[in-house]
């Protein structure tokens, strides 16, 4: 494997604004007079390298971080501590309904995601190219996206998203919403991308999935990488918790 | 510190124009008379004020003086209720995307001014009808409504951003608009406010642009270098505010929204 290093997180913390119990609104801050936050770590000394190529698995209990993690190293998150290099572009998060608009029809929220996303072949072509790979017929996509099934959300989502021709893909935890032909179709075309020797950061609740995808993987508990290593022995690992 | 995606301008500006394209479909969707919506307000209020105080407000060509003022007065009120919402309400976007987030209130903003631009088309029948007469000088409004523009970026950086913390915020903007459309002469003359209540109108940062329109529209003196630069400054004094405190808060957004 080419080792040359695509990501490399080192040392980052993350800590979020909570709202401080019982102060919800203005109304609370004023007659309370009370700090309406205090801080709460997210992410405590993350260590990360992933390199060209290589597909990280990444398990957890649910709010263990994962999807802070991978916010984080796509740079939505600016972390208070330590540094995250990438050499690379990303697609957007792959996540369930990331960004779609409800009121707007299908086509609208493509071409609309399509621009926002950056995506350089934003013609007519990709438009049909995603609207293909969806398997989404003309009329669903002449649709508000609100009244589409949760697996016609993902459809689509999945597609906009796949469009994008970038060095790194994040997927969390979107494939076990699709029925089983589209999953297989994802699943198909996330080895095709895995050919191309892109890198893949892959978030899953399946281990069997995390495994048919990744060599390695990392397993969060509280904030913390726990464990690192190979994909099968941390999928032991993250059984154990239960 | 991070080397992300190669965000050039070029980019940005198409992501600027695809959320700002978005706002003007959505504002209107399944909606039955579509953007007729923008002056049909207006309309609805020039005929409620002509009825009331034509007669006795003293003012000549009452419709002409109240339309300019409406006009105006309905750009700032669309584009920051619209706006004090528009960062919770990108969640899915800002969540899954690394876009800056200031993009959403601007993109508020550009596509009012867009629905402004239509409106204007058709108010500008409406006043040469009601007597004003076509010259070039009623081009200033372009300038006057970009320098307006800003004021209202700068007060939807602030808007939107705190209200992602406090939620009360969209609610208390919806409620002292009304105070704020009264407490501005756009249907009465300036000199009814008493003189020992004067401080409310010299306050006022809103009156200022609608005065600076309504010299425009109205009055057949152009606006003196006075007025525009008081303008100008409390446009760009807004908008330091707006972006200072946006730039202390951003960095929590993704957390509260």
């Amino acid at each position: 494997m080419n080792k040359e290093a695509i990501i490399k997180v080192e040392g980052v913390s993350v800590s979020f604004w909570q709202n401080n119990v019982g102060v919800y609104s203005l109304k609370d801050l004023i007659t309370k007079r009370k700090s309406p936050f205090k801080s709460k770590t997210i992410l405590n000394n993350i260590n990360v390298e992933v390199f060209r190529g290589q597909s990280l698995g990444i398990v957890g209990r649910n709010g263990s971080g994962k999807s802070t993690l991978l916010r984080t190293i796509a740079g939505i998150i600016k972390p208070q501590k330590g540094t995250i290099t990438v050499n690379g572009t990303f697609a957007p998060i792959l996540a369930i309904g990331a960004g779609l608009e409800l009121e707007l029809t299908g086509y609208e929220n493509i071409s609309m995601l399509l621009a926002l996303y950056g995506t350089k072949n934003s013609q007519g072509n990709s438009i049909e190219k995603i609207s293909e790979f969806s398997e989404l017929t003309d009329e669903v996509l002449a649709m508000p996206v609100k009244q589409y099934s949760s697996g016609m959300v993902a459809r689509l989502a999945f597609s906009i998203s796949l469009a994008n021709d970038s060095d790194i893909l994040i997927i969390d935890e979107v494939l076990a919403v699709g029925d089983q032909g589209f999953q297989a179709k994802c699943m198909e075309k996330i080895y095709e991308i895995k050919r191309q020797g892109k890198t893949i950061l892959f978030v899953s609740h399946f281990p069997d999935d995390v495994l048919k995808i990744c060599e390695t993987a990392i397993l969060l508990e509280n904030g913390r990488i726990t464990h690192a290593g190979d994909a099968k022995e941390i999928c032991n690992n993250y059984k154990k918790l239960f | 510190m991070q080397s992300i995606n190669k965000n050039n301008n070029v980019q940005n500006i198409s992501r600027i124009y695809a959320l700002s394209k978005r706002n003007v479909i959505l504002r209107y969707k399944n909606s039955f008379v579509g953007f007729l919506w923008g002056f049909i307000k207006p309309l609805l209020f020039l005929m409620i004020f002509t009825v009331i105080f034509a007669d006795n407000s003293g003012i000549n060509n009452y419709t002409l003086y109240v339309t300019s003022g409406l006009i105006l007065w309905f750009f700032f009120s669309n584009a920051t209720s619209q706006s004090v919402g528009s960062i919770v309400g990108s969640a899915g976007l800002l969540k899954s995307l690394n876009i800056p987030s200031f993009f959403f209130p601007l993109s508020e903003v550009l596509g009012e001014l867009f629905n402004l631009l239509l409106t204007m088309i058709v108010f500008l029948l409406l006043m040469n009808w009601a007597g004003m007469v076509y010259s070039p000088r009623l081009l200033l409004i372009v300038p006057c409504a970009l320098i307006f523009a800003v004021f209202i970026y700068g007060l939807n950086l602030l808007l939107s951003s705190i209200n992602v913390f406090f939620r009360d915020i969209s609610i208390i903007w919806g409620t002292i608009q009304p105070a704020m459309f009264f407490l501005t002469p756009i249907a009465y003359p300036e000199s009814n406010i008493r003189e020992k209540y004067r401080a409310i109108i010299e306050m006022n940062p809103i009156y200022s642009f609608i005065k600076l329109g309504r010299n425009i529209f109205y009055s057949t003196e152009v606006p003196d270098w006075h007025q525009w630069s008081s303008c100008m400054l409390i446009a760009v004094v807004m908008f330091l505010i707006g972006q200072f405190v946006f730039n202390r808060l951003k960095n929590q957004f993704i957390s509260a929204i």
